[in-house]
């Protein structure tokens, strides 16, 4: 029993940095129908922001100034190149943000080199808080978790309860009234465009030392942060919390306890082939195959349940 | 410093441009290399010119191959495609180049010793000569060895054996922890790995054996890192590379995993970079490789070769990370030299068999596979060193100090290969 709880609060720890990841996307999705597929860009860039700042200065400096400037970037971009783009449609507003993803891979390797760069936990942090089952957990994981658990709130808290949330929702639903009410609703946008970068901003400021700072991160991540979206309903931030959630819970338990699918055939009463054609696969675990189920799980979901767990309009 | 870099990355790109200009001049002999000059991994292709370029310029300086001609490097761009190499592939055909080389990705090296089959077979007075300097799956020197494909790297099978053998001597390696990437390369080292463990390291116990999906697709190892621990492992052997294995060392030391760490390559400068030393230093990182810097042989290699080291070190600052590429084309000269020729059909068979003197002992190019047998050395990352690790200029304080070698008839391997020779 010990251990589905050890596994489960692992999965909830990956759960939340992948819920931090993926917060400032569907922000922008929900509130500005952007599929921003430059996000994971916005994240590597906090990352390599951060590298730079706590170089200078510290980790803490970083938190802070990185994801501004990160944000600022954004509403700079939104700004100049999603704006004038936005009256052609959803499918340029995609292909501009998929180019400003190789524009910012590019730029990054021209500034900083095309290794990784060598952004590490502050040392503050690195030490063991507690240790489970033999295994030490740093500070700086609890950390992340505290930081993905106050975005989380915050941006709940935010988008329900303020002024400013009540008017980003109004903008979006019918951003004719909204306007003629005196809201100025490009800069609504553009604000909330920076923001949802900033967000991923954070992410990569907290995620990038222990994921590694490197050209390729970008890449790497984008689809995954996609699978959060869609699977917890696009633009819905309890879902993104909870498929983020799902998601890291159910790869975790698909680790550790390793099954194959020759023993899960057998343990049903089938007869398995060990010889033939489908020796190979037989012979796959479950430990195996856990970094693709988030795919999987997409796949099924787009097929029974297309607008996700929390979604309320179609993909 | 930003500045710099952008320096440093036009210096790196326009002599790609100007050779790529100059490509179609008349009195050298023309080497292709295929590699990844551009994406998410260009640096491992650059990297790879840049030694290449050094080297080939040394052997110039000395007085160029067959009585005064040049051996002048064409850099080809794949993207890390493999498709790419095959169209790169008929470039070099149209430019009339007669020998390529090319190691980053076994699947790039399958296409073009397969390409280079077919095409040399239909057009004998056309062939070209493949120097493969890195791409290390074992078949190409077994059941798909081929004439026109030389090996300069030892293959997955063979470093496996290295460190199998150094685990063996290894008092403190008793419980192993195996955790490999699921595709072609990572499975050939855990086979390898079982058999040679057995025979090598028997008092060494497998307490785990895992394959994991490949390619940076694991973001986060803790839930890995948590069942070696619960496996009460002291070693870990892996053959993992790139971000596979940053994440990997850097999650069991956030975790203070308490083992050793065999890898193959660690030593690659962007993994080192990647790492970082304190990371690497808490893991006891190991590495398999030809040569490092800080061994005691270092200071004995000829005097003529220190200089070159020195010179690389100054005109790009980064370390030395292997001697294979070396290697290729020194090799690639001498061949040239004693076919005096420069048809690839001689250069090949003058090639076969072909010894020199490598770092720790003569070294010799298989005639029976084509597989190049060296000793080679394990070594564990350390800030106690007198050379540390620089790329770029920027020095890491760290590098690694040898734990043993493991001379050519611990690693020799047999071969299935029946060669066809023209």
């Amino acid at each position: 029993m010990e251990s589905i709880i050890f596994a489960m609060f692992n999965g909830v720890l990956y759960g939340m940095l992948l819920f931090l990841l993926a917060s400032g996307l569907t922000l922008i999705f929900s509130m500005m129908g952007v599929l921003n597929f430059a996000h994971a860009s916005f994240f590597m860039l906090g990352a390599y922001f951060a590298y730079q700042i706590s170089e200078g200065l510290n980790f803490w400096a970083a938190l802070f100034v990185a994801p501004v400037i990160v944000g600022l970037v954004g509403a700079g971009i939104e700004r100049w190149g999603l704006r004038p783009v936005h009256r052609y449609g959803h499918v340029a507003e995609l292909l501009f943000t998929f180019g400003v993803a190789y524009v910012i891979e590019e730029l990054v390797q021209m500034i900083w080199g095309r290794v990784p760069v060598p952004y590490e936990i502050p040392e503050l942090m690195s030490g063991a808080l507690f240790t489970w089952q033999g295994f030490d957990y740093s500070i700086y994981r609890v950390f992340m978790l505290v930081v993905s658990v106050a975005i989380f709130v915050a941006l709940f808290a935010l988008l329900t309860y303020t002024r400013i949330g009540l008017i980003i929702r109004a903008a979006v639903s019918d951003p004719v009234h909204v306007a003629t009410l005196g809201h100025d609703i490009p800069r609504i946008f553009m604000w909330t465009f920076g923001f949802g970068c900033a967000l991923a901003g954070v992410a990569g400021v907290v995620g990038g030392n222990v994921l590694g700072t490197e050209p390729a991160m970008a890449i790497q991540l984008g689809p995954i942060v996609f699978v959060v979206i869609v699977i917890g309903g696009l633009g819905s931030l309890g879902g993104a919390l909870a498929a983020a959630l799902l998601i890291g819970i159910i790869t975790r338990l698909a680790i550790f306890y390793d099954y194959g699918l020759g023993s899960l055939l057998l343990s049903l009463g089938l007869e398995i082939d060990t010889t033939g054609l489908l020796r190979d696969f037989t012979r796959i675990t479950t430990a195996q195959v856990a970094p693709v189920l988030p795919y999987l799980m997409l796949v099924l979901m787009l097929i029974f349940k297309p607008r996700g767990l929390f979604g309320t309009r179609d993909v | 410093m930003a500045v710099l870099k952008w320096v440093r990355t036009l210096g790196i790109t326009l002599p790609i441009v100007l050779a790529a200009f100059s490509a179609r001049g008349a009195d050298t002999v023309k080497l292709g290399l295929i590699e990844p000059f551009s994406g998410p991994i260009a640096a491992v292709g650059r990297d790879t010119l840049e030694i290449f370029e050094f080297f080939a310029n040394e052997v110039n300086q000395r007085g160029g191959v067959l009585g005064g001609r040049h051996i002048e490097i064409v850099p080809l761009d794949n993207a890390m495609n493999a498709e790419k190499t095959t169209q790169q592939l008929r470039k070099v055909i149209d430019d009339e180049i007669r020998f390529v080389s090319q190691g980053v990705g076994s699947n790039h090296a399958l296409n073009i010793i397969k390409f280079l089959m077919r095409h040399n077979r239909r057009n004998p007075d056309q062939a070209i000569l493949y120097l493969n300097h890195s791409a290390v799956t074992t078949s190409f020197t077994n059941e798909l060895c081929s004439f026109w494909h030389f090996r300069f790297d030892a293959n997955v099978d063979m470093k496996v054996a290295a460190l199998a053998t150094q685990i063996g001597r290894d008092p403190s390696a008793r419980k192993l922890y195996m955790l490999n990437q699921n595709y072609a390369y990572g499975q050939a080292f855990q086979a390898a790995a079982q058999r040679l463990l057995a025979e090598r390291a028997p008092e060494a116990e497998l307490v785990g054996d895992e394959l994991v999906v490949p390619f940076g697709k694991v973001l986060d190892f803790t839930p890995y890192i948590a069942k070696i621990k619960a496996s009460g492992a002291d070693t870990v052997l892996t053959g993992n590379w790139g971000p596979d294995l940053v994440r990997f060392v850097k999650a069991a030391a956030e975790a203070n995993l308490d083992v050793a760490f065999y890898t193959i390559y660690a030593g690659i400068p962007s993994s080192v970079a990647g790492i970082g030393a304190k990371d690497g230093i808490a893991t006891q990182l190991k590495q398999v490789t030809e040569m490092h810097e800080n061994d005691a042989l270092y200071d004995q290699q000829p005097a003529d070769l220190l200089d070159t080291y020195d010179r690389w070190r100054q005109q790009t600052g980064k370390s030395i990370y292997s001697e294979r590429m070396r290697w290729t084309i020194e090799y690639f000269a001498a061949a040239l030299d004693k076919a005096g020729s420069d048809d690839p059909a001689l250069v090949a068979a003058a090639m076969e068999g072909m010894a020199m003197e490598g770092p720790a002992g003569p070294m010799v190019m298989r005639a029976a596979d084509h597989q190049i047998i060296f000793p080679m050395v394990i070594s564990t990352m350390t800030e106690d060193v007198g050379r540390p690790f620089i790329y770029d200029g920027e020095d890491y304080g760290v590098a690694f100090a040898t734990d043993g070698w493991i001379m050519s008839d611990a690693i020799e391997l047999p071969t299935t290969c029946e060669m066809k020779r023209q």
